[in-house]
């Protein structure tokens, strides 16, 4: 079966491309001409665009088989795609790209480590994927990269060891990606445009990577990886017959089967707009996406008309760029998409701005959707974007696996032979008013939703305007939606700040065992950039307090109060001085053996706030605010009643490994974090009732 | 106007070294027009396409510690049009005519490409010239520059994981050389520049005898050489003087170890040495020890580290293909649970073994056709071998490497590449650095 197809297009659109400065167009003169820079130049006659020629065969089991020769470079390269129709994975999600992953890891006759050293031996890559397998080398090289690449996709091994090191690695990329916006928001975007129960909004997460095993994997293989969905392009410097021969021989032991059927349900765009946030606190930009789905099949009708229209829109640096970036400076880019799909498609607009000006950038974009449905596209501008995109399509010859795509994409998708030859054609006679019909089918800003991973406290407030539905709506990043509301659920009716102060008190070891303590000496150590680092502290009641940071003999710094007087000093140069003020006023409480026996005396007073979860623990969440004004946040585990957690302006405490001295329970790892910082001070012993003397607490 | 991508690519220029062609020549042709402006031709028929592009020989090495990001602003401000070219139109002109374009700067230089169809050749050739002699430096246009430029970098460092990584490493390994700082430079310097810099700058800098006009494709020579004749040959040379630092970093003596928190959730290692200049036979060998380490599934860190310690997300060495001494840098983000001495240890262990163990036959010579491969395979489009020409000639005065730079790379022994492991990998010589996560509540 030979199906050939060399057409050679004379292509008016490369004369007409002049056609907004025709006034301007002359050929080009010679260089002894005086020059006027002036005249913009025009073209010389348009040049042949040749679509490129390719041939195809298949095998008796159903694969087929499509070869560009191109002998520029002597290499040749492989890529088998399989028309796969995914299927919800639900709890196994993520056991497609783990299969694909794991079928680079070792065939039944050679381990991981001898398939790495072939491939790599004769310089080649080969590459596997959940729909298929990649693979290039040097012709010199060509038949041993065959051999290699048809006992990969034949006789994978599933071993379970390698797909230990495929889920460990898997686990540290999507821990990475916590802190990706853009891998967020794709995550975020893909579960609300198409829905958690179709298979192209599921995502991965560390619970589904575990659930799977080699076996699954294997199940997966067996199940898709046949040659009868197969589709082998072959690029370079090969012959059909050296290709018929090559393929024949490596690829006829692989069986057909056939393929389960399946149909998701339709994914549909909402009916008002929806605003979505995922909120990081640290953001600097807002990562923003305007996006929903739609019915737009590869081969459909307008699917020339759609691109048009949207590459106009966003489809390169055009109309939300002009917008965005170089009209308001909101953005370093901001582009639409809009794809086919045989099971479902979708549109999306996308751009970074900063926080100041998310509202004023989905202004824009809204602005810019509405334009494209309520006005005609003025002519020179649809003349510039077809321009454009014939010039991109004869650009993208140069690529010879261009081809072999076309050829592709035509069987796969039923596409009328000379598709891809007419598309110049078919492209010059868009009209404005086809491009106003494809808008107002596939543009929706009333049913769309934004979604904006950021920092909520700021952009929250700005997107609010734009929800057309009950409520913003808020996802952490594995996806997983709650109510930012009850993030601090309402503490037990009748139980107060004090009940929790008093519960602490006993949890410590009872009023009476603390009111015996005279005095307390507390070592710690902590590592800074390989160094070990003392932290002592020392207290004596009621109100005297010393905390020494010293290395060895060296004394960073002191910090002291005797009851009246505090000071900072720093021998080894930094600051020294003595409090006064607020810091002195709060002092006084700080330095107290046990403030929370005097709290009432003291003038502090506690606000219990509500019961809010931390690290997997319910806390009682109460509000300090000292005489001075000083607010701290304090967390107290509703257990054990201790004090797990305390937040204020210079940063966050946590307490844990509570241990027992003279029947008081200290906590032995404290982590402290100041701004960047994070410090684990770690308690070496704790002495209580040592005599200290009153001279250790005045500095000089 | 401009493009979507004007990123500052350090990575595409690494690759620049593994090309020549010994089985698949490159044929070209030179000249110099009056002006100093150098010329390269490449002509390829078989696809109706013709890359031109320009490279200026400014990068941020030659800027003013105190004016940094100069360089990358210019590529920003090269689309915003010029006498003839209304604000906003070289981008719609060049789409008008169906062709795609874009630019990148690196510490070294400035590079700009149209690629068109093969008969807007003439348009491209007036469009570089029009901003080469009548670039329109306006506050308007600066002002949305420096805005988007700001929008650029939190997008690219800020706001990016790992992002700040080069600009770390580069700024705690230079202490006097201007790669001191990054191509992207800081807002600062560019909200306190005035107009008159930026038209002194491109002045200076924007002047045929600092420029190579590099072009590929779908031509006739005779022809060719006529237009770009026509629309260069009457621009003046320039006349001040073009500052090309002579500043040479002192040797570094100690260690410098620092660590850095950041919004990422993985700790990541960066061990960065210095090393000679890019052409230097120690960089062949050294280029070729970074393909050792980490190039492929069987490479020695890959296979070690990621594959069989599990302890690296992935691990990566490369050279920093610079024109001044520059760095070999190792760069590896570990696995969830694995702290950064851990991975740093690992990295240490196989740059120990380099040093100590000369390479097998067998690996050695997998090594070399790796080298190959990446050489015959690299020059196969014409905007890339229209780059490369360009970048031989503009850092080493000959644009044939494109044709022969794999024999420098098949002159290094196994001896030399355990030598260049042992004189620069060690401890005194190295940067490294260590990114925590930030935590957050």
């Amino acid at each position: 079966m030979k199906n050939i197809f060399k057409i050679t297009l004379l292509v008016l659109l490369f004369s007409i491309s002049g056609t907004i400065n025709a006034q301007t167009t002359k050929p080009a003169k010679k260089a002894a001409e005086k020059l006027d820079r002036s005249v913009m130049p025009g073209p010389a006659p348009a040049p042949v665009i040749n679509v490129g020629k390719y041939e195809q065969f298949s095998l008796p089991n159903g694969l087929q088989v499509f070869v560009v020769e191109n002998h520029k470079i002597p290499r040749v390269t492989y890529s088998l795609v399989l028309d796969i129709i995914p299927m919800p994975e639900e709890q196994l999600t993520g056991v497609s790209d783990l299969t694909g992953q794991l079928m680079r890891t070792g065939t039944t006759s050679l381990t991981k480590d001898e398939l790495d050293e072939e491939v790599d031996f004769i310089g080649a890559s080969l590459g596997t994927s959940a729909t298929g397998v990649y693979g290039s080398s040097l012709k010199k090289h060509n038949e041993k990269l065959l051999q290699l690449m048809s006992d990969v996709l034949l006789n994978p091994a599933f071993r379970a060891e390698e797909l230990e090191k495929i889920r460990t690695q898997t686990l540290s990329g999507l821990k990475a990606q916590q802190n990706e916006p853009e891998a967020i928001s794709n995550r975020i975007s893909k579960l609300l445009i198409y829905g958690a129960e179709h298979p192209y909004g599921e995502t991965m997460t560390e619970a589904t990577v575990n659930n799977i095993t080699a076996g699954d994997c294997k199940a997966y293989y067996d199940k898709f990886f046949k040659p009868n969905i197969g589709y082998l392009a072959i690029v370079g410097d090969i012959t059909l017959e050296e290709a018929r021969t090559l393929i024949t021989k490596y690829f006829s032991g692989w069986e057909k089967g056939d393929i389960a059927k399946y149909a998701p349900r339709l994914p549909m765009a909402p009916e008002a707009t929806q605003v979505a946030i995922v909120d990081r606190p640290d953001a600097v930009q807002t990562t923003l996406k305007v996006a929903y789905p739609v019915q737009l099949q590869p081969g459909d009708a307008d699917v020339i008309q759609a691109r048009v229209m949207n590459t106009i829109l966003g489809g390169g640096t055009f109309r939300l760029f002009n917008n965005l970036r170089e009209d308001k400076a909101y953005t370093y880019g901001a582009y639409s998409s809009l794809n086919t799909d045989k099971l479902v498609a979708r549109f999306m607009a996308t751009t970074a701005v900063r926080n100041s000006v998310t509202d004023s950038s989905v202004v824009e974009i809204f602005n810019e959707m509405n334009r494209i449905r309520d006005e005609e596209v003025p002519m020179d501008e649809l003349q510039l974007v077809k321009n454009y995109m014939s010039g991109n399509f004869a650009l993208s010859l140069e690529n010879p696996s261009t081809v072999a795509s076309f050829a592709i994409s035509t069987a796969r998708y039923d596409l009328p032979a000379d598709y891809y030859v007419n598309y110049l054609k078919n492209l010059a006679a868009v009209t404005a008013s086809d491009v106003q019909s494809a808008a107002k089918k596939y543009i929706l800003p009333e049913n769309a939703y934004i979604i904006a991973v950021g920092k909520a406290s700021e952009i929250a407030p700005r997107l609010k305007q734009f929800n057309k539905t009950k409520a913003i709506r808020y996802y952490d990043y594995e996806g997983k939606e709650y109510d930012p509301d009850k993030k601090v659920k309402p503490a037990p009716e009748g139980l107060t700040a004090a009940d929790v102060n008093k519960a602490y008190i006993a949890a410590l070891g009872g009023e009476k065992a603390l009111s015996k303590v005279k005095d307390v000496t507390i070592l710690a150590t902590t590592s800074m950039q390989g160094m070990t680092i003392g932290f002592d502290t020392y207290r004596k009641s009621p109100d005297k307090f010393m905390v020494k940071i010293s290395s060895g003999e060296m004394v960073f710094q002191q910090m002291g109060y005797d009851g009246t007087t505090a000071k900072i000093v720093s021998p080894m140069g930094g600051e020294s001085k003595t409090l006064d003020g607020k810091e002195l006023e709060d002092m006084k409480i700080e330095a107290a053996m046990f403030p929370e026996l005097n709290f009432e005396q003291l003038g502090v007073n506690q606000k219990l706030e509500g019961i809010e979860e931390i690290k997997g623990n319910e806390t009682y969440r109460v509000l300090l605010t000292y005489p001075s004004g000083t607010q701290s946040t304090r967390f107290y585990d509703v257990k054990t009643g201790l004090l797990i957690r305390e937040t204020g302006d210079q940063g966050i405490a946590e307490f844990s490994d509570y241990r027992e001295e003279n029947g008081i329970k200290f906590p032995y790892i404290i982590s402290q974090q100041a701004g960047p910082q994070n410090m684990d001070l770690k308690v070496l012993v704790v002495k209580v009732n040592t005599k200290l003397k009153d001279e250790l607490f005045q500095l000089k | 106007m401009s493009s979507p991508k004007k990123i500052i690519t350090l990575a595409g220029f690494l690759l620049a070294f593994l090309w020549a062609g010994a089985q698949n020549r490159i044929e070209f042709t030179e000249f110099d027009l009056d002006n100093g402006m150098h010329v390269i031709l490449h002509q390829d028929n078989s696809t109706p396409i013709v890359a031109v592009t320009i490279s200026y020989h400014v990068g941020s090495k030659n800027e003013d510690p105190e004016r940094t990001g100069f360089a990358h602003f210019f590529e920003h401000l090269m689309f915003e049009g010029s006498e003839y070219i209304g604000r906003g139109q070289f981008d719609q002109i060049a789409m008008n005519a169906g062709a795609q374009l874009n630019a990148n700067t690196s510490f070294d230089r400035t590079f700009y490409y149209l690629l068109l169809p093969s008969n807007q050749l003439e348009l491209g050739l007036w469009m570089e010239s029009e901003r080469l002699v009548h670039l329109r430096i306006d506050s308007l246009g600066v002002e949305t520059q420096r805005a988007v430029v700001k929008e650029e970098r939190s997008q690219s460092y800020d706001n990016r994981p790992y992002g700040s990584i080069m600009e770390k490493t580069f700024g705690t390994a230079f202490t006097t050389h201007p790669y001191r700082w990054m191509p992207i430079g800081s807002a600062e310097s560019i909200n306190q520049a005035t107009i008159d810099e930026f038209r002194e700058f491109h002045s200076t800098y924007y002047v045929p005898n600092n420029a190579t006009l590099s072009i590929a494709g779908d031509i006739n020579l005779e022809q060719t050489k006529a237009l770009v004749e026509k629309y260069f040959s009457t621009i003046p040379r320039g006349t001040k003087e073009l500052y090309r630092p002579s500043i040479v970093e002192p040797v570094q003596r100690a260690e410098v170890r620092d660590t850095v928190y950041d919004n990422i959730q993985l700790p990541a290692v960066i061990e960065a040495f210095h090393i000679p200049a890019m052409g230097t036979p120690d960089y062949y060998a050294l280029s070729m020890l970074t393909t050792l380490l980490s190039d492929g599934e069987s490479s020695r860190m890959t296979k070690s580290i990621v594959d069989k310690q599990q302890k690296a997300l992935f691990v990566s060495a490369f050279p920093m293909a610079l024109e001044d001494p520059g760095l070999f840098m190792i760069f590896g983000i570990a696995n969830a649970g694995i702290e950064p001495i851990d991975l740093e240890q690992a990295i240490n262990a196989e740059i120990v073994r380099t040093q100590n163990e000369e390479l097998t036959d067998l690996e050695f010579k997998k090594l070399q056709n790796k080298m190959e491969t990446d050489f015959v395979t690299a020059n196969s489009t014409m905007a890339g071998i229209a780059e490369n020409l360009s970048d031989y000639y503009m850092y080493f005065g000959d644009a044939n490497l494109i044709n022969t730079e794999i024999d420098r790379y098949m002159k290094v022994t196994k001896a030399d590449i355990k030598r260049v492991a042992k004189e620069y990998l060690t401890k005194e010589n190295r940067v490294v650095l260590h990114y925590l996560p930030k935590q957050s509540m």
